[in-house]
């Protein structure tokens, strides 16, 4: 497929209606590996409804999705139940961060390993020496994470009552463990305050980087977008409004009246 | 001290193991008249009770999902354990696993239920196939006994070995004590972090790969399996088994055991147990003139805890050991 050549994902005329409302129409746009995406438009815009239907946790009404997994496996992500969406190499965080605040910072971590852990319940039950190997690897695998995010002193805190910058940073190292080709970060920003925002858009790059994976943010913080992004899609009442540079973000007309509204 | 800890700390299991040798106490204690002779058949059935209870923790613990219907099971477990051995003179270990599998795949049928319906609904769901089992105990006479009940005989090991009031007491301590490891190892490792993924975002859970059908199959399964143990156990052992056991009640003293003792705490399990089936029997009918209120007093007893200790009784140790901490620091101060 020379489509999916040096793409990670490609979405082509993507539409979902719930009811009468066409909240995604006819939406296309393709991702680069390790390019960071953004994806902006004024609220109702239908960005978190393209999210979901990315991740599958929507199918959309028409429109194909593929994806370039682990192995440079291609996959229709349509045809994929939700919790199998992972495994090809596509993890997703939470506008409100969703981490189990019963559980330490590191057992969250670990929960994004899921899919990895081969040894069955059977095993685990007996805590097998296959399965406490593999349980011992990851754990390693978590803390390496941690401290890469510099966050390895807290480890064994539990995650209720923890700051929300420590949150977010748990959420990313959670997606981390997965080893992921594409991260979608869904609004990372909201409720950081500036410095915050200024960790963060290095921390997105970092990942990138240190990673080896693509990104695509869905954002509200404009600065963050304008600074990190290769690339941003604009889009609008569910249809795409332009794709293009920050620059050429800034400079179109159609995406000043979308946020502005016209004279 | 501190060593001893540690040593606990680093090897749990050892820690449920000595759990156990303490729990195997009794007898000895009992025979030597430190104990009434009575408290084993106590104690024994609070042990019986904990492993189920141990079961709904999983459920409703560590996976956020609730069940009434926890004595409908254990009950048909300790109807079939005993029609197997005393009408089909099967060998006990075979009436085990076929009254631990029979259950078994009931529950697990109520947890593809669980699939469409939640909370209160999955409470009411549950509570309904719990009733039926009941209806079906009283009116399944031949299989039943219907009210004059149904009764057993102590087990009888590999056909060989049978055992009596004190041995079986030491056969539910094992098996207690398995189960607790098991779950302790199940619950610490990606089943458990899977089951508290479920409990606490199922959007998140699934974006983690979790597949809340089998992990919602898986949390039902072990619920059930570890009332049915639970159910052969008791009937064995209290060796009568009487519809008017299964009710509403009992499984709903299964939840309060779990919210007494503390939710996904293993120890606090057993806790809780002791607090709603033992401290009644052992130390409140003791009391002059509330024999007959023992149950009343038990009640304002797990309201206090509830105040005081809402994430279970079993958050009391760590309060005692900052109260001698305080109490030392204090002691220093004086000096």
């Amino acid at each position: 497929m020379s489509k999916m050549e040096n793409r990670v994902l490609s979405v082509e005329g993507l539409s979902i209606a719930f009811g009468g409302l066409k909240a995604v129409d006819n939406l296309s746009f393709d991702i680069k590996e390790k390019e960071i995406f953004g994806l902006i438009g004024p609220n109702g815009a239908g960005k978190t409804t393209v999210f979901n239907c990315i991740t599958q946790f929507y199918k959309p009404n028409t429109g194909e999705i593929l994806f370039k997994g682990h192995g440079d496996q291609v996959t229709e992500l349509t045809t994929k139940p939700v919790h199998d969406i992972i495994k090809l190499g596509l993890v997703r965080t939470f506008q409100n961060v969703e981490l189990i605040r019963e559980l330490s910072i590191i057992d969250n971590v670990l929960i994004g390993g899921h899919i990895d852990f081969k040894a069955n319940t059977f095993s685990q039950a007996l805590r097998l020496p296959k399965a406490r190997k593999e349980e011992k690897q990851y754990r390693e695998e978590a803390e390496k994470i941690l401290e890469n995010l510099g966050i390895l002193d807290r480890k064994d805190m539990l995650v209720g009552g923890q700051p929300y910058g420590i949150l977010k940073k748990v959420e990313m190292a959670r997606t981390l463990m997965a080893r992921p080709k594409l991260i979608i970060l869904d609004e990372p920003a909201a409720g950081l305050n500036d410095s915050e925002t200024l960790e963060l858009a290095k921390l997105i790059k970092k990942i990138r980087d240190e990673f080896n994976c693509a990104i695509l943010l869905v954002e509200h913080d404009m600065r963050l977008v304008m600074d990190i992004c290769d690339r941003i899609c604009a889009i609008n009442f569910g249809k795409l409004l332009t794709i293009g540079t920050p620059k050429e973000i800034q400079q179109n007309p159609a995406v000043q009246s979308a946020y502005l509204g016209v004279e | 001290m501190t060593k001893e800890k540690n040593i606990l700390k680093k090897y749990p299991i050892l820690g449920l193991i000595l759990f156990g040798a303490v729990l195997a106490l009794v007898p000895p204690l009992a025979e030597a008249g430190v104990l009434k002779n009575g408290y084993i058949t106590t104690i024994g059935g609070t042990l019986i009770y904990a492993i189920a209870a141990l079961g709904l923790n999983i459920l409703l613990g560590w996976s956020g999902l609730i069940s009434l219907g926890t004595a409908g099971f254990m009950g048909l477990a300790s109807y079939i354990s005993a029609y197997l051995t005393i009408d089909l003179e099967l060998p006990f270990e075979a009436a085990f696993i076929l009254a631990v599998l029979i259950p078994t795949l009931l529950g697990i049928l109520v947890g593809l239920v669980s699939l469409k319906i939640e909370g209160l609904y999955l409470a009411i769901a549950t509570l309904a196939v719990s009733e039926v089992l009941r209806k079906t105990f009283e009116e399944l006479v031949p299989f039943t006994g219907g009210f004059s009940g149904k009764s057993a005989d102590y087990p009888t090991l590999l056909g060989v070995f049978e055992l009596d009031r004190t041995t079986t007491y030491y056969f539910i301590v094992a098996i207690l004590v398995i189960v607790m490891i098991l779950t302790y190892n199940m619950m610490n490792g990606k089943l458990g972090r899977a089951l508290n993924a479920m409990r606490g975002s199922e959007a998140a859970a699934q974006a983690m790969g979790v597949n809340l059908l089998t992990h919602r199959l898986i949390a039902f399964a072990l619920a059930t399996v570890f009332a049915s143990i639970a159910g052969v156990l008791y009937v064995h052992f209290i060796k009568f088994s009487y519809p008017s056991t299964w009710i509403l009640k009992l499984s709903l003293d299964f939840l309060a055991i779990i919210i007494i003792g503390g939710l996904r705490s293993i120890y606090g399990t057993v806790l809780g147990a002791f607090i709603v089936f033992a401290v009644p029997d052992l130390f409140l009918k003791q009391i002059p003139y509330f024999e007959n209120l023992s149950y009343v007093l038990n009640g304002l007893l797990i309201i206090v805890v509830i105040i005081f200790y809402p994430n279970g009784l079993v958050g009391i140790g760590y309060d005692i050991k900052k109260f001698f901490r305080k109490l030392r620091k204090g002691g220093k101060k004086d000096e």
